[in-house]
This record gives C-alpha cells, structure tokens and sequence, in this order.
C-alpha cells in the first residue's frame, strides 16, 4: 500500500471518532468556553479573571492545574502567568484548582493524531484540531504525554495578561485616569505619579468589571523570567523536609490503613484474618473489591497485620509464567494481529530479495513504575460529600470513580490534588483512590490514610509494555537501503483507557512510537505493529510506546550501518529528512567530538528518537573495564522549540537520562504464578549515583513548536548504550535488560 | 518509653520493635524523613542518631530511645538553612523531592567526617541513596559544594 | 546508646595497630610454614586425624558465605554470595568497608545493620557491632590450610590464644548472627556451641593444618 493510503485509511479511524463526538455535542459545544470554578471560590471582595488567577485583598493565587509530579510543572506553569502578570517570584501562592472541564488539555490531542511531528499538512493539522476539540468536549484535564508545557505556554501567559490589563483597567476607573499612562511592576499597577497600587488593593474594583480582551502577549525579548536562571518555587521546601506531600497528610481522628489487593488481578476467593485481627491497633478488617482492607491507628501496624493474612487469590487471565508472556508474543506476528502498518516506503520486498540481510529480534521486559512515594490516598466521606487527598494526573476521573463508590454527584466529589513524589505515568491509577475511597466510605465521618506498602506498590503496579521486534535490513554501496521493522506488543492506550470506560477506536500510535515516525529516508523503510492480547494489563510508563520501539528501531538502524560499514552519526545525517532533527544529531556530535580517536577499550553509541514532538539525539561514552562496562559520559541535545526554566529542563533531561539509561540496565519485571517476581528495589534497582555518567545537556530552539521534555530524552538512552557497547566490544546486546548479557562496573 | 527528637523530649507507648520511622511520622507527625521501602534500599528515611547516619526503617525504636535523634528538620531550617541544605538549593538538586531529606542527611552525616571527598567517595557514600528522578549529576556537585561551605565556615 | 562512632575510631586504631602486626595480609605465609609466633604446645590429647576432621568442621562454617562474605580482603567490599544470592557479587549499592573496615570513610556498616533486624524480607541484616573482620583475617578466596594457620597465629587473629579464639566464636554476638540469620538466608553449618567444640577438639589435637 502506499504511504499516502496508509495515511487516508488512519484518518478516516481516527477522524471518526471525533466526528461521532462532533455529532453528539454540536459546534457550539466546541465553541464554548467551560464555566471558570473559582467563580464560587472568591468571596465579594475577591476577583477572577480566568480560571488560573484569583486574587483576594489578603493574596495573589495562581492555579497550576497540571499536576506537580515532581517535573515542576507548579512553577511552570505560575511562571507563564506571573510573566505576563509582573508578578516577582514568592509574590504570590500557588494552588492546583480543582478539578475542571476549563483545565482542558489542549496539546494532548495533537500527540494523539497519528501523523509525524514534522507533517504541517492540511489532513495532519484538521486531524488535529479535531482531536484537540474532543479533548475540550471531554473536558480532559489531564497531566501526561509531555504536554503540561504546550499547553500551558499561550494559554497562561494569556491569561496573566488578561488579569494585568483588567487590574489597570479597574485602577484607572478608580483613580480617574488613563488607562494608557499605567504600567505594572511587582505584583502592583503603577499610576503616572508614581504610586504604587498593590493588586490586592484592587481585587473588589476588579471583581467589579469585565475582564479585558484581546490582549497582545509581550515579545519574547521583554521576558524577565521565562527562558531565564528563576528559583522552583518548591525547592527551599523540598531540601528542608517542609513539602508536604499527599502520604504525609494528617486529619484530626485519622485512622491509617492498608491494603493487600489481588497480585493476579483476579478475584478474592477468600481469607482469614483471625490473627491479624487480634494485632495491637488493629480496628478493622474488610473486603474491598478485588482484595482486603486492614484498618489499624498507625501505618505499621497496618502493614504487620496485613502480612499475617492468609489470601486465596483466584488465577490471573493472563499467563501465569513470564515464558508463556513471550510466547504469546511471538504468536502475534500475523496478519490477524495486526494493528496498523504504519509505513511503506518504497518496495520493502524487493530492497530484501536484493540479498545480505541482516535479520535480528530486539526484546524489552515489563517494567514497573515505582516512584519513591508509594501510593497513597487520604479520604473523608461524610453524606453530604466526599473528600479526597492524593496526587493523581487525571483529577476529574477521580471524581468519577470516588462518586461511583460513595454514590455522591460528581460535585459533591472534592478532590484536593497534592505535590507527588514522582510518578513516571504511576499517578494516572486509580486503584489507590478506589480502595481509599471505598474504606472511608464504610467509616463515614472517620478520617482514613491509605498507603500501600512498597511490596504492595510492585505487586499492583500496570507495568510497562513488554514487547518484540523482528527486522530485516539492507544496506548496498555503504548506504542503509531497506528497513523492515514488525514490532509486536499488547496496547497501552486500549489497557489504559479501557479501565477508565473508555474504548478507543482506531489504530494504537503508541505501538510504534518512536520507530515508525523515524525522521530517515530510507528508501525502501517500513514499520508494522502487532496488538497482542490477553497479556498482563499495561500503563503508560515514561515515553510510553517510545520506549520500547525507539530501542528497537535505533538499534535495529545501528545494526544496519554497520553492516553497511559507515559511521553511524554520518549516515544518520544522511538520511535524515527534518532539518529540526539534524539539528540534534549535529549537535551531539559536535558536544562530543564524534569521529575523534578512542582507546581500544572505549566506544561510543549514538540515537535519535523523535517522541512527544521532541527529537532528542544521545550520544553514549563508555568504557570496557575488567569489571565490566562503566558509562563515563552521555551527551544529550534536543530540541523543544522554546526553553521556558533552563535550569529545570536540564535537571528533568540528566533525569530522563538517568531513568532511561538505568531500566535499560538493571530491571525487568517478570511474572511467575500469576505474580510480579520483583518485590522491592532489592530486586528492581534502576541506577544508582556510582552508576551514573557526566551527562551534558543542550536544548535547541529551531523547531518553532513549544514542547515538553519530560518524556523524549528516555527512549534514545537504551539504544545509545547498546550501540556504545557494541563499539567498544563488537557485542550486539538485542534485550532489555542489558545485565542479562554483559556485566556493568 | 522516652524519644529526644531535635531537641524535643516526646513519650511514646509503642511496641519496642515499631520502627523508628513509623513512630516519628505516624506518632510524632515528624514527615520529614519518608517511607520509600522499608528494608535500607533507598535511604529516604535517614536520620542522624547520635551524630551518624541511620536508616529509621530499620532502627527498632528500642534501639533509639536514650539517643539523639535529629531529622531533616532538626537539621536546618528555611531561616537557619546546613551548609548542605543551602548547597541543595543553589543547585537546585530536588525534582519531586521525595528522597532529598535523606540525601541530604547522608551527605550531612558523611561531609561531617569526610570534608574533602573525591568523586569516588562520593559515590561509595551516597550509593545507597535511591532518586528515581535522576538527580545524581546535581547531588555530586551539590556535595562538593557544601564541602567548600563547610570547610570555609 | 548508639555507639558507632565510637566503636569507628575503637576500630580504626586497631586496625592500624594489626596493619603494622602484620605482614601483607593479604598474601599470607606459605601453607606450609609453621607460624613463628606458636607458642610451645604441650603434649596433644587427641589424635591428629581426629584434629584434622574438627579443623574440617571449623573451616566449613570460616569457609560458608555467612561467615567469608565479610572476612573479605584489602579491597575491603564485603560480598553478597550463597545460596541466596545467585552467582557471587560485590555487596550491593557500591558499599566499602573503607579500611576502617566498619565504613567510617564512606557509609557506615551500622547506617543500615542494626542491633536487631526488622525480620522483613530482603531488608539488612541486623547484629550488634556490625562490621567487616580485619583485613589479616580474610577467609574468602583462602584455602582451608590458609584459614587454619591463620586462625592460630595470634597476630592474625586479634591477638587470642585457641581457647580465646574458640570463646570468642562460641560468644560473640555478630558471630553468632552467622547461624541464625533470617530472611531467606542459608545459615552457617552446625551452631556456635558446635563449633566450639569442634575448635577445643582441634586444639587438643595440637591445632593441626591441613595440607591445601
């Protein structure tokens, strides 16, 4: 098939289901502006512009709807209002909101509308907005998929432009004068004598008229803060213990609880808790769905009791052993399980009958989420409403689900988001909330903090994808001339999506991710996925689908090269077709003086990966040491089009790094009796500091699209690492984790 | 049984091998040192305990009592911040933040009998010291910091 | 009263003082040569070969991963090994003893080893004064002849003489940890009380080595 019918058939999937969505609701439900919810929050003498500032005479708020996982979208995010608003840092407060429709997602509707980065076609773009007008009719208020940045950047700086020029406009009603002759500077509106009118001063003026319109954003060279060194507004906190995070929530006549959940995700065939029952602090024992809830007056107490229950847990649905996981897998490659052909350049079937193939097969495990805070949820349900505090990144479907189990309306539902200790896509469950929800809806009017023990975090935890790729590959006169990639996995977004109710129409984009999208002209290149089914359930996990086919499909190019006997940096850039793209890869090289002479003991591995809209090129250093292999240096360059905190998206780029290098690593997560093997960071380690390399960052600005960078450095690491091992010891390491082939210092 | 906790003299009527993480955060409502696994592979819990390093998910409680027990809190506060804390936030070192009481008490506890560590014993010391995020590059040249701090005070 | 600190600088000074006892610990005296520092033996009561199957029963508990995994050599890295364990690996997290040997140069021993152990799965194992042995008593990677002259010679072995050294095996409380160890881990052969007697057994016999 041709690249443009494959394109047409996507569209037509994908396009139907907004316009089903556009039937049911009707242009002028798009059209529509969702109602602000802190119109009720301010009292009279309070004013909202906009569903992101509230200002009171006592104090200036920013909302930061975006949920603070640790990325620091809460400074982000006030900094794009405080920038537009003259507002210092540390002159205002930060609150996450509540949940809203008018926190709508508008950037993750782009990520979801299956067409490259660099396509700017009409089809591309209508595809697009079409997604994005179902995320507002949806009102998906959603923290994920790298978006917190995109869709913050012109929304909240608007937003602290209409709150300025609404507080000059009510300082000049007040005061009599022009309007004209105003500016503002710190947090105050400045008449032309000179005085300084805090806006506090003018909330109830303001509250008074109409927030102004239409009006202009300041040029990028007027910025005081924005792509400036600023302070995160959490760091002081974080580096005194002061944070508070949802686990250390306290109400007065809390009860703390614990719970075991099915390890198998099946049903609760029974339990005896007779021993557990008689455990000092323990006031209760109950079944919740899928599991049992252990109530006691003190987290250990808990967690002892809870281990001296005895379950029968029912069998999984999914293969009990790891080995029937890839069989299953393997069973997949057929035209019956095939989810899309994502890409067909060329005559891939004739560039293979051209001879000298390089055939391989690439594999990653499951991997577990495991941010450092465990789960956890503090609940209070009372009849007239119910309460729940954790850091989630979907906060609306929290109401949902807590008003399923309390049978409350969805506005009686408050959820009051909280600072996370990490999530890496851990926040978008639900089955903490549930079982909080579920407890202290059985002890009305009592207080109940839930936390899952570390073991218990592992054994529930919606692993990563598991997947395999099988290539074939020509390379002719020292060029990469046909690339064949059939990558088979099961669906993150239909498992994901599936738990919220939600059925997804369509082809999974996140199955190929990374590899079909390739930015290299290939010229015979094609990319198939394979949805396998009836596998353990799976979660978006950092750079989701990114980080298994962007490992396959950069290592599989490396192998390629190679046989093609031409450097690897070169040949990238030969065939690469996007000017943002080369920018990255020409920039590593240049960062790490790729082609300079090594010792026989060191290799270097480059990747590029092009994930959330952000190519990002990797260049890895390591050394071949008698203890095994040590990574001395990683150069990373990418480009988000527009660095808002630099000091920030270099911490999240050394991090992503980190995360990717580590897993790619050390970990696996495997199944035995139906079970997770891995139980702690005994046996799940990621990296730790002797571990980790130098690892210098450039961000780049060419792409002209504002982007996140929370995800796109991830999936270059593991193949960056791969292709340096092979150079430095001619060894191909083709699965994930790497420490099952070759050891590491 | 009696806890001194940052100076502060708390009774506690706990069992003897309650760990003394749990009895500061669940009893005390001391958070600042965090539950991250239970079994000293991540170090988010440490605390000083007459002077040295210790994980509190480990110590029984009966172990701690008649000692010093300082926490992150007893270590610095935002007004009267450890040359560590303050070398924390010139780097600009925490993202979510969760492990940073711990590293930060680590690298306290380790700068005060190590003041000009190398690279290698940086890396033997804070090893045990689990961030998810990835902050090690910013922990490094955080720690060499605070030595210079503490070295010049 | 947490007395680590204390105990670290205890340490430091003895490990200086066996340090320069001592003769490169780590290549030790050919299996062969008597040591130098035997006192005069008396009359052995009980037969060599008798000697020999004790020193047997001695050598498997020095030689057992509960026991080797921290009488490690000069790299000072104490090593996760047994039954428990897969294949033998550097103790976890990058950890060094330091030539301290109780960690004081870099994480101490005692940040995570308690007096007692929480009984969690896969948590550290706890006992009081937990520390790696002094470098001149390393055992792992050493022959059973090697352990044995080491095991008598008083500048190797903390200066006790064999009625000492068999004490100290039977009441030390780090040592006993080695028979009862928790977890999942594989306890050392036999018990304290056994291996005792096994040591008098030995020495009765003259305190005989064997060959290799």
């Amino acid at each position: 098939m041709s690249r443009a019918g494959t394109i047409t058939r996507r569209t037509l999937l994908v396009g139907s289901a907004v316009i089903a969505g556009g039937v049911a609701f009707g242009v002028y439900a798009v059209s529509t502006p969702h109602a602000n919810p802190l119109e009720s929050e301010v009292g009279p003498d309070g004013a909202t512009f906009n569903p992101w500032v509230k200002i009171t005479p006592e104090k200036i708020v920013l909302i930061a709807p975006h949920a603070d996982l640790g990325q620091g979208a809460a400074g982000m995010q006030s900094l794009l209002i405080a920038e537009e608003m003259d507002l210092e840092p540390g002159g205002y407060e930060i609150e996450f909101g509540p949940p809203s429709a008018a926190y709508w997602n508008r950037a993750q509707g782009n990520e979801a509308a299956p067409f490259m980065s660099q396509d700017d076609s009409i089809v591309a773009e209508g595809v697009r907005g079409a997604m994005t007008s179902l995320f507002k009719l949806l009102g998906m208020q959603i923290t994920g998929g790298s978006s917190s940045t995109p869709d913050s950047f012109d929304k909240l700086r608007e937003a602290g432009a209409i709150a300025r020029e609404t507080l000059k406009a009510a300082a000049a009603k007040k005061h009599d004068v022009d309007v004209a002759g105003l500016k503002t500077g710190k947090g105050a509106v400045i008449l032309p004598d000179g005085t300084a009118i805090p806006y506090t001063d003018l909330a109830a003026d303001a509250a008074k008229i109409a927030p102004v319109t239409g009006v202009a954003l300041r040029d990028p060279s007027k910025w005081r803060l924005i792509g400036k060194d600023v302070r995160r507004p959490d760091i002081v906190a974080k580096s005194t213990g002061a944070l508070h995070y949802g686990i250390d929530m306290k109400l007065d006549g809390m009860v703390h609880a614990t719970v075991r959940l099915s390890p198998r995700r099946g049903a609760l065939n029974g339990f005896d808790a007779a021993k557990a029952e008689t455990m000092r602090g323990v006031a209760r024992v109950m079944e919740i769905t899928g599991g049992v809830a252990v109530i006691a007056d003190n987290t250990w107490r808990a967690f002892k009791a809870a281990e001296a229950i005895s379950f029968d847990w029912a069998p999984s649905d999914y293969p009990a052993e790891q080995d029937g996981h890839w069989d299953r897998i393997a069973a997949s490659f057929t035209s019956g399980s095939l989810d899309a052909e994502w890409r067909n350049d060329g005559e891939v079937d004739t560039g293979l009958a051209e001879g000298g193939v390089t055939q391989v097969e690439y594999r990653a495990p499951y991997l577990a989420h495991q941010p450092l805070e465990p789960l956890n949820a503090v609940a209070l349900v009372t009849d007239e409403k119910a309460e729940i505090w954790a850091g989630h990144q979907i906060p609306r479907y929290v109401q949902e689900k807590v008003a399923a189990i309390t049978g409350h309306e969805k506005d009686q539902v408050i959820f009051h988001n909280q600072y996370a200790g990490g999530s890496f896509g851990h926040r978008l469950e639900f089955h903490n909330i549930t079982a909080a929800a579920e407890i202290a809806n059985a002890m009305r009017g009592t207080p109940v903090k839930l936390t899952l023990s570390r073991e218990e975090d592992f054994a529930t935890d919606y692993p990563r994808q598991i997947a395999v790729a099988r290539g074939q590959g020509v390379a002719r006169d020292g060029q990469v001339r046909t690339l064949a990639l059939d990558i088979a996995s099961p669906s993150v977004v239909r498992s994901q999506m599936g738990r919220l109710g939600v059925s997804v129409p369509g082809s999974d984009s996140q199955l190929p991710a990374g590899a079909w999208n390739a930015p290299y002209a290939v010229p015979n290149f094609r990319v198939r996925a394979y949805a396998v089914e009836g596998l353990a359930p799976t979660s978006s996990w950092r750079s989701v689908g990114a980080s298994t086919a962007g490992f396959f499909i950069e290592s599989f190019v490396d192998e390629v090269i190679a046989a093609a006997g031409a450097d690897p940096l070169e040949e990238r850039l030969r065939l690469c077709n996007w000017d943002v793209a080369r920018g990255v890869l020409e920039a590593v090289g240049e960062m790490s003086n790729w082609g300079e002479e090594l010792p026989v003991n060191k290799g270097r591995g480059i990747a590029m990966v092009e994930s959330f809209g952000v190519p990002t090129a990797e260049v890895v250093e390591v050394t071949n040491t008698d203890q095994g292999i040590r990574i001395d240096k990683v150069w990373v360059a990418a480009d988000v089009g527009r660095v808002i905190d630099p000091v920030n998206i270099e911490n999240q780029v050394q991090g992503a790094v980190v995360w990717g290098l580590g897993h790619a690593m050390n970990c696996e997560l495997t199944y035995s009796d139906g079970m997770a093997q891995q139980s702690n960071f005994h046996d799940f380690e990621g990296m730790r500091l002797y571990q980790c390399p130098e690892i210098e960052v450039r961000m780049l600005e060419n792409s002209g699209r504002v982007k996140g960078v929370g995800e796109p450095p991830v999936p270059p690491a593991a193949p960056a690492l791969a292709n340096a091992i092979f150079a430095a010891t001619g060894q191909r390491i083709r699965e994930m984790p790497f420490n099952k082939h070759i050891d590491f210092v | 049984m009696e806890l001194r906790v940052n100076d502060t003299i708390h009774q506690v009527d706990v069992e003897p091998d309650m760990p003394l993480l749990w009895v500061l955060r669940d009893e005390l409502g001391i958070t600042g040192p965090k539950y991250g696994c239970g079994i000293a592979q991540c170090g988010a819990c440490t605390v000083h305990v007459d002077g040295m390093a210790v994980r509190a998910c480990q110590m029984p409680v009966s172990e701690a009592a008649g000692s010093d027990i300082v926490t992150i809190e007893g270590l610095g506060t935002p007004d009267s911040l450890h040359a560590v804390q303050e070398a924390w936030i010139e780097h600009q070192v925490a993202q979510c933040g969760y492990c940073q009481s711990g590293q930060i008490m680590q690298a306290a506890s380790f700068l005060d009998l190590h003041p000009e560590p190398t690279d290698e014993d940086i890396d033997r010391a804070m090893s045990a010291n689990l961030c998810r995020c990835g902050t090690y590059p910013r922990i490094r040249a955080a720690i060499h910091a605070a030595a210079g701090k503490l070295r010049s005070a | 009263m947490k007395s680590a600190l204390l105990t670290s600088i205890a340490l430091l000074t003895l490990s200086s003082f066996a340090a320069a006892q001592t003769d490169s610990p780590a290549s030790g005296p050919p299996a062969t040569e008597a040591p130098a520092t035997q006192t005069v033996a008396p009359e052995p009561s009980v037969p060599v070969e008798e000697g020999l199957a004790a020193w047997d029963t001695v050598y498997a508990v020095a030689s057992h991963p509960r026991c080797a995994n921290c009488h490690v050599g000069p790299d000072n890295i104490p090593v996760w090994s047994g039954p428990s364990y897969g294949a033998r690996q550097p103790h976890g997290m990058h950890v060094s003893g330091g030539e301290s040997r109780i960690g004081a140069e870099f994480i101490q021993c005692q940040t995570c080893h308690m007096e007692t152990q929480t009984g969690e799965p896969h948590a550290a194992p706890g006992a009081p004064e937990w520390h790696l042995a002094p470098v001149e008593q390393q055992w792992i990677d050493k022959s059973s002849a090697e352990i044995c002259h080491q095991f008598k010679d008083p500048a190797r072995n903390g200066g006790r003489s064999l009625e000492e050294m068999a004490l100290h095996v039977r009441d030390d409380k780090l040592v006993a940890w080695g028979w009862k160890p928790g977890g999942n881990r594989e306890p050392a052969p036999g018990s304290a009380e056994e291996t005792y007697q096994a040591i008098e057994t030995w020495a009765a016999a003259g305190a005989p080595c064997p060959d290799s």
